[in-house]
């Protein structure tokens, strides 16, 4: 992977810390996908392989010897990202995040400040997360099958759950890349695909522009919430396929079924381990029992980000729901469809 | 005989220079002040309506202007913005001002002013930094508002005062 996000992150980095990322080269610039700053901590990157931290002069061991971050550089950083103006980047600033160019984000944690019980602003910033956005194109292949139907040339609701940072929202952006492209050597239609980026993940919307290949016949609605984009895409976008991250509130589930009621194919995200962590959550638990996905994917890190552990089908899960969802689903026989489409 | 009418000729035209100038004073200050009051306005509205970073409302705030003076005050602080060099707006805003107040006649009380108005810039809240640009603006009316009343005051007897020093040095030396 190339290490392009040097071009868009050094440059909101504090000055004397700009030299230091621009020195990282080789497989420890390109695997980087995290840059962790605390306040009064030492400054620790996290790689696809491990975490590193980072001393004055490059990559320490030691704790002793890594560069400690401070209020300053936070303060810093947080001005250059939003162009020394917070009141421009305020509704994002409350979810606690900012998209950054390139499609890259930086995630916030500090003092918040409440009003009438909703977040009215964070201040006294104490930690800045930037995630460095991997576009993998082809990762969304091996799932391609499962989510498209060549027979009925459609595309299958289909829910992909994996722990955080393990590739799904990786997998999302390239199956909506590839299903928006469509392929005229297999005879794929291109299809056109609706996408409610809430939190600018999926298309690392910057200022209201995709910075990540989301294919040709994609519309984005940024920083909507899911219930409502959903529906306003289906009404004013005409959208084939509805493509949302990250399923968990009630409204979200709410607008999933009404947008697969549309006749819209949906393809949504959910955090999640397992199928019995997955039905503890009410409104993914009405939306299994409804048979609403027809597809269900399970994600995880174990063999690096982005490994397969298992797909069923939403009419297997439907069942195993109404049997009591006691029995261990990976050994029931056929319950799993890894090995056919 | 004609130098010593020569003379008084230079001594009365540059007695006059002066007078004019310390009236030009009052009232370019009184246009500074305005045209400040307008760039505080057109401000707000960019950061009110359409959350426009300040780099780029600076900017926009400086194409606005008429006054060449103030117009550059605010382009100092969009470029040094733009430039990325470090320094926050507050600091950007205050440097400007170093630079500005030698060519714009703007009292040390005007300057308290426009300082305050850059504590916080860029790090408030929409609503917080709306409020804090509106606070500067009106507190500039009412020095805008003093500086004309002293310009209509003033101004003729700069000019009075201009030729009257002049004619008095004459008579004393003739």
């Amino acid at each position: 992977m190339e290490d392009s996000w040097k071009k868009q992150i050094i440059p909101l980095l504090p000055l004397h810390l700009q030299p230091l990322f621009a020195s990282l080269t080789g497989h420890l610039g390109q695997s980087l996908e995290e840059i962790r700053f605390r306040s009064g901590q030492p400054l620790i990157l996290h790689t696809d392989w491990g975490e590193v931290m980072l001393g004055p002069d490059g990559p320490v061991n030691v704790q002793q010897k890594a560069y400690y971050t401070t209020a300053d550089d936070l303060q810093n950083i947080v001005l250059q990202m939003t162009e020394y103006s917070l009141y421009a980047r305020d509704e994002e600033l409350k979810r606690g995040y900012l998209a950054l160019p390139g499609g890259h984000r930086a995630g916030f944690a500090g003092r918040v400040v409440m009003e009438e019980n909703r977040v009215k602003l964070l201040r006294d910033i104490s930690s800045i997360n930037i995630r460095i956005a991997r576009q993998i194109k082809g990762a969304g292949l091996p799932l391609l099958p499962h989510v498209y139907c060549e027979k009925l040339q459609r595309v299958r609701h289909t829910l992909i759950v994996s722990p955080p940072q393990a590739g799904k929202t990786t997998m999302l952006r390239d199956l909506a890349r590839i299903l928006s492209d469509g392929d005229a050597a297999e005879k794929r239609p291109g299809f056109k695909v609706g996408i409610v980026d809430e939190r600018s993940e999926i298309a690392g919307c910057f200022r209201g522009k995709p910075q990540l290949d989301v294919g040709c016949r994609s519309d984005v609605l940024d920083g909507c919430p899911k219930g409502e984009g959903l529906m306003m895409l289906v009404r004013s976008m005409s959208p084939q396929v509805v493509v949302t991250d990250e399923l968990g509130r009630a409204e979200d589930a709410r607008a999933v079924e009404e947008a697969v009621n549309t006749g819209a194919s949906v393809l949504a995200t959910a955090h999640g381990q397992n199928l019995k962590e997955l039905i503890r959550r009410p409104s993914l638990a009405y939306l299994l029992e409804n048979g609403i996905f027809e597809r269900i994917i399970f994600l995880s890190r174990r063999k690096g980000p982005g490994t397969i552990e298992g797909i069923y089908s939403g009419d297997f899960i439907q069942e195993w729901l109404r049997t009591g969802g006691k029995e261990d689903v990976d050994k029931m026989v056929g319950s799993s469809l890894n090995n056919y489409s | 005989m004609w130098i010593k009418w020569l003379g008084a000729a230079l001594i009365i035209t540059a007695s006059m220079i002066w007078g004019n100038f310390q009236a030009e004073k009052l009232r370019e200050r009184t246009r500074q002040l305005e045209e400040f009051r307008l760039a505080l306005r057109l401000l707000a509205a960019e950061i009110g309506y359409t959350a426009t970073p300040l780099p780029r409302a600076l900017s926009l705030v400086a194409e606005r202007l008429t006054l060449r003076e103030v117009q550059n005050f605010f382009s100092l602080i969009g470029q040094e913005l733009q430039q990325s060099t470090g320094i926050d707006a507050a600091t950007a805003w205050l440097k400007a001002a170093q630079t500005a107040r030698h060519y714009l006649y703007l009292t040390p009380r005007d300057w308290t002013v426009l300082s305050r108005a850059a504590a916080g810039l860029g790090t408030l809240g929409r609503e917080d930094q709306l409020k804090q640009l509106a606070a500067a603006e009106a507190q500039l009316a009412s020095h805008a508002a003093d500086a004309a009343e002293k310009c209509a005051s003033g101004e003729k007897m700069w000019r009075y005062l201009g030729a009257l020093c002049g004619m008095a040095v004459v008579i004393l030396l003739l």
